[in-house]
């Protein structure tokens, strides 16, 4: 048992997460074991291992209109947003403070101090499965996944 | 942690303008590291002065911080297109 498999039965043990979201956990993490079929669809992440979150937005074939619609392709390497949230870490508790005072002017009750690297590992492989596809009226196509 | 970007690259383009750059990071690198030594005992100062106001470790793990963020660039990319502007930015 690897230690990313230990690591995913002791969530499901404690109830952090249920039984669909540890069994994606696992398939995410060692394909070859898993009973689907399946082929991999596009950005679907092979071995647990993220690499890109990816968004685009693109004209909808359907619509026709694509000379008046605009075209975003943005990738963002994971190991970037890795490095951003571990900055996190650097900053001195005063302006920590004045950080979570100012999130809790908006309505925000969270303490930044809460985000943990070790979290974010976690958060990261659960991204794996994430895939947001949207058509908006305008005539676009708006989709979000990992890769 | 990623071996850094090679090369830069910057394309912004309009109807009236059209602006693009190919910045050779390989080369830039060795200037800020011999620049980042030749003001580490400025550094060090800063660091000593702001220790007991809780910057100090701030100020002493900010350039690896941003080592391993200038590292983690590596593969992104922005490209935004309209039929008026083109805009991309892209390590590689």
């Amino acid at each position: 048992m690897t230690e990313n498999q230990k690591k995913i039965l002791e969530m499901l043990a404690e109830k952090k997460i249920n039984t669909d979201e540890a069994y994606r956990l696992l398939n995410a993490l060692d394909p070859a074991d898993s009973d689907s079929k399946e082929s991999p669809k596009e950005g679907k992440v092979i071995g647990g291992k993220a690499k890109y979150l990816r968004v685009t937005v693109m004209p909808d074939p359907e619509r026709g209109n694509a000379e008046n619609v605009d075209r975003v392709n943005v990738r963002v390497p994971m190991n970037l947003i890795r490095a951003g949230i571990k900055l996190t870490s650097l900053i001195p508790n005063e302006a920590t403070d004045k950080v979570n005072e100012a999130l809790r002017d908006k309505g925000i009750n969270f303490d930044v101090r809460n985000v943990k690297p070790e979290d974010l590992e976690e958060m990261i492989l659960a991204l794996a499965d994430l895939e947001v596809d949207v058509s908006s009226a305008k005539g676009e196509k708006v989709k979000v996944f990992v890769e | 942690m990623n071996r850094p970007p090679l090369l830069m690259r910057v394309k912004i383009q309009n109807t009236e303008h059209k602006f693009g750059l190919w910045l050779p990071l390989f080369l830039l690198i060795p200037i800020a590291v011999v620049v980042f030594i030749i003001l580490s005992p400025l550094i060090l100062l800063a660091v000593i002065f702001f220790w007991h106001k809780g910057w100090g470790k701030t100020a002493l793990m900010t350039p690896w911080a941003a080592w391993r963020v200038f590292c983690a660039t590596r593969g992104l990319k922005v490209d935004v297109q309209n039929p008026r502007d083109c805009v991309l930015i892209s390590f590689v």
